[in-house]
């Protein structure tokens, strides 16, 4: 667990509920009204998906919902933005996966 | 300037300074074209990110270029919807 549990500013973190959510198969857990990717990140998982032709892997970058980096699908619903989406009870997230890229393969080889 | 190849210009396409480099100089295109050539712009963000360093790379490359007939600008939707929430027939 990686978050500022007694903040000089923002307080004391102590007293907010425990979520618990799956990421790509594992459980974790996540505070009341934490975003996705501040759970992921408190839970040390840093990687949300991989570029879809490259394989890189991606994670949060702006977290204020333009740069679309962190995008996840949630309960099926694919490129939802884990920097904007709070944490809900028994949410299943699975990351972005690497897309096959077949036309490509082909232009290049001719 | 070759340490500066390898930069990522467009996040969401991959593509590095080098190749816009080339590409412009190659075909000492307009900004819409190395989008078209290279991708770089065509991404999940929409060209947030690159259309900026787009435009100053090409009136690098090619400084008496005129902005072109259509300058690289947000196209709708300005935020990626899915199908359902444009054509869901939910009556």
């Amino acid at each position: 667990m990686t978050r500022i549990m007694d903040h000089p500013i923002l307080g004391k973190l102590n007293d907010r509920k425990a979520i618990p959510f799956t990421f790509d198969g594992k459980t974790y857990e996540a505070l009341e009204n934490e975003t996705v990717a501040a759970a992921l990140l408190a839970n040390g998982i840093r990687t949300l998906r991989i570029h879809e032709e490259s394989g890189t892997p991606r994670g949060v970058y702006c977290n204020i919902g333009h740069c679309m980096e962190c995008r996840v699908t949630v309960n099926d619903q694919a490129n939802v933005r884990a920097c904007l989406t709070v944490v809900e009870q028994h949410m299943v997230i699975e990351s972005g996966k690497q897309h096959p890229t077949i036309v490509k393969r082909m232009v290049e080889q001719q | 300037m070759n340490s500066n190849e390898a930069i990522v210009v467009c996040r969401c396409e991959e593509v590095t300074y080098g190749q816009l480099r080339t590409t412009a100089e190659e075909h000492q295109c307009t900004a819409r074209e190395i989008k078209l050539r290279t991708r770089a712009g065509m991404g999940f963000c929409g060209g947030r990110t690159c259309r900026i360093p787009l435009d100053r790379i090409i009136e690098d490359v090619l400084p008496n270029v005129s902005q072109g007939d259509i300058p690289l600008k947000y196209q709708p939707p300005i935020r990626p919807v899915s199908f359902g929430t444009v054509g869901e027939k939910n009556d």
